[in-house]
């Protein structure tokens, strides 16, 4: 499937009707969630269960692993690429880098959803929550998101 | 006007990698105790309040999103091939 026929309401309905504990993360998140900036990519936090159901969900919008799910866990994270690309993390639990360990099935349980389409779901972090993914990685770009998530939380309360 | 020159490919290549980079732990430490400025925030807070109203759903955020980076990615130097990505895999 090229990347022009990628239906990204029907991506998140595929995903939702899976059952998969899936959040979405990263900047795709954000945009989301208010804060226009700009990606080219999704990015997931799966449930280290749920890889295949997952992979079938994607499966539907042409989106195809870079890994087995075997070797998805081992790794800690693999991608899903067509014309389009998701990057997937499986850990059970992730540092950040200044030594926060981050527990999905907490991260989980605080989640909210966010209406996409008619009657389509996508799970999200808690706002405190996707800052602390954002310090997975700790690069510079990063920190502005945070910075703008900050504000961003600033105003939801 | 004085026409924009694009960087070389070396400078671009220094350039990712300042901003690819993993800070420390005591980098990361200092830049969550910065404060942010009250020049910043207003202004972080204008755009988000015009996305969130021009745009008041996600899925229309989420949309804009998509055609937001194919313009970016249609406007990138046409002699490089392929637009570099702004939010590359960590």
């Amino acid at each position: 499937m090229r990347g022009s026929e990628f239906d990204e309401v029907e991506f998140f309905r595929a995903i939702a009707a899976s059952e998969a504990r899936a959040l979405l993360i990263g900047r795709r998140a954000l945009i989301a969630l208010g804060i226009p900036v700009l990606t080219a990519d999704y990015d997931f936090w799966v449930h280290i269960d749920d890889i295949a159901s997952f992979n079938g969900a994607a499966e539907a919008q042409g989106l195809h692993p870079t890994r087995t799910p075997d070797e998805a866990r081992a790794r800690g994270r693999f991608a899903l690429e067509n014309d389009e690309r998701v990057d997937v993390l499986v850990a059970r639990s992730v540092p950040t880098v200044d030594g926060v360990h981050v527990a999905f099935v907490e991260v989980w349980s605080r989640r909210r959803t966010l209406e996409v389409g008619a009657g389509v779901q996508v799970a999200v972090p808690d706002l405190d929550d996707l800052i602390l993914t954002k310090r997975f990685g700790g690069r510079p770009k990063d920190l502005e998101d945070i910075r703008l998530l900050e504000v961003l939380r600033k105003e939801e309360t | 006007m004085k026409p924009i020159r694009v960087p070389s490919p070396g400078a671009l290549a220094r350039i990712r990698e300042i901003s690819e980079r993993t800070l420390t732990a005591d980098e990361m430490r200092a830049a969550l105790a910065a404060p942010i400025a009250a020049a910043e925030e207003e202004e972080t807070l204008s755009l988000i309040r015009w996305f969130k109203g021009r745009y008041p759903t996600p899925g229309e955020r989420l949309a804009y999103g998509r055609r937001a980076y194919r313009r970016w990615a249609a406007a990138q130097a046409p002699e490089s091939g392929a637009p570099v990505d702004p939010d590359p895999v960590e």
